[in-house]
């Protein structure tokens, strides 16, 4: 039990200062320019982003954090951060955003970026490939199912080919080839 | 009646055949004409857009292109491709300098976006354009009350200006059928599905948080409308069982089953064995 009076160890800093020099400025305005990022300025940091996330509470940097770091121009971090690529997509904090923020939608043009630069998780990469080489995501295993419900045998109307030749020569392409 | 283009994405197909012939069976008996659209591309998922933004516009806009040679709006039963093709569209439509390079683009497969074609999910086309009394009265067995969970998915709620869609509508609908709608504290939380690749165990945890909801408010039934949502609901409560050590006994149905089933249509047609989790007891529920 501590004792009135007693002195507490307390650390050196409560938080660490930026350190400006490392900051990228340019970085709010690559979002900003990148689709639905327009908003992106007008946050005030309310957190209401973070309380309508599912999942904000095992989330190191919350949604507001990444927010107010990329407008503060803190890319490396927020490009490297493991919470862009757990982001549900469930459109709960964009839709709450009193300030017309596009949450779900700049952490989307944020895993653009940090696929660009190479820092996207093995098994998202494997889903490209999927579409690269087979043109589609799920493949018909029983076809019996489809033929006791009178549906023609394969997925209707898809057209495989179109799928890899358009992302062919997109970055889906240049990713799956391993380049970038 | 009318004429639709239906855009099927790859996993109605391959994992759920039981929805997409529910989906053509209520909708013939309503006489819309469904036609499956030729030569289109799979929508690439929130997967996709994550990591190729540009070429997840692309195939998405070339898919709308070539509704819009058909003249027919454009109808899908996956919130998936429901949610991609309609954000591509929402973003064609706003932004002329995007749609103009991406316009460039499809001009080398003689494609035009041209936006006349709007995408629309079957239960927004059963809601808005045969509408609840039409449906009312074709009701030849409804249900006894039973009470029904929804989820709906997010991307057909949300974004609500780029949907267009609420919750009322597949409320409505289940309640048409003579089901109770069955309120739930989770109604709005996420399935998991989008995260499955990237950590499976938080996956499940959605999944399992969201049964558990809704079992807890008294569900004896749940209905989803998207193809990744009943993955998440439907075939991974069987594996509850060792990850959690607890058995839901939730069955999942597709809103056209229990519509189809309502509307006189017997469980081989509405695929009712294909569901994993049995839902054969609603068999049970018809009020005569």
């Amino acid at each position: 039990m501590t004792e009135i009076g007693e002195k507490k160890e307390l650390p050196d800093v409560f938080i660490d200062p930026i350190d400006m020099s490392e900051l990228d400025r340019g970085f709010r305005k690559e979002i900003q320019s990148m689709p639905n990022g327009e908003e992106l300025s007008a946050c005030f940091a309310c957190s209401t982003c973070t309380s309508a996330c599912p999942i904000a509470n095992i989330w190191e940097i919350k949604p507001h954090q990444l927010i107010r770091m990329i407008i503060l121009g803190i890319r490396e971090k927020v490009l490297s951060s493991k919470e862009i690529w757990l982001c549900l997509t469930c459109f709960e904090c964009q839709e709450r955003c009193p300030q017309g923020v596009r949450v779900t939608d700049i952490f989307f043009d944020c895993k653009n970026l940090a696929t660009e630069e190479g820092m996207i998780p093995a098994s998202i990469v494997a889903l490209g490939k999927e579409l690269i080489e087979k043109g589609q995501l799920y493949t018909v295993t029983a076809d019996w199912e489809r033929e006791d419900l009178d549906l023609e045998p394969d997925v209707p109307g898809l057209s495989t080919d179109a799928v890899k030749r358009v992302l062919g020569s997109t970055r889906t392409g240049r990713l799956v080839k391993g380049g970038r | 009646m009318s004429t639709y283009s239906v855009y099927i994405g790859c996993s109605v197909p391959a994992n759920y055949p039981n929805y997409e012939a529910s989906m053509y069976k209520v909708a013939e008996l309503f006489g819309l004409t469904l036609e499956y659209l030729e030569d289109v591309a799979c929508c690439g998922s929130p997967n996709l857009r994550a990591m190729d933004y540009w070429g997840w516009t692309l195939v998405n806009a070339r898919t709308l292109a070539i509704a819009d040679s058909t003249e027919h709006d454009i109808v899908t039963p996956c919130n998936g491709c429901f949610g991609s093709l309609k954000d591509v569209y929402h973003l064609l439509k706003s932004d002329t300098d995007y749609r103009n390079r991406i316009n460039a683009e499809l001009e080398r497969e003689g494609l035009e976006f041209r936006g006349t074609s709007k995408p629309r999910h079957f239960i927004e086309v059963l809601y808005t354009d045969v509408g609840l009394e039409s449906i009312r009265k074709k009701i030849t067995k409804p249900f006894d009350g039973i009470g029904i969970a929804i989820h709906y998915g997010c991307h057909l709620l949300r974004p609500g200006d780029v949907t267009e869609i609420t919750p009322e509508i597949l409320s409505e609908l289940v309640r048409v059928t003579g089901a109770d709608v069955v309120e739930y504290a989770l109604w709005k939380q996420c399935c998991g599905a989008t995260v499955l690749p990237v950590d499976e165990a938080l996956a499940i945890r959605l999944a399992r948080d969201k049964l558990k909801s809704m079992k807890d408010a008294g569900a004896a039934f749940a209905t989803v409308v998207c193809p990744a949502c009943c993955n998440q609901l439907d075939l991974q409560q069987l594996g509850l069982r060792e990850s959690y050590g607890e058995q839901f006994d939730l069955p999942i149905l597709f809103y056209p089953q229990i519509l189809g089933l309502a509307l006189g249509l017997d469980e081989d047609e509405v695929g009712l064995g294909m569901n994993r989790v049995p839902a054969k007891p609603i068999l049970q529920h018809f009020s005569k």
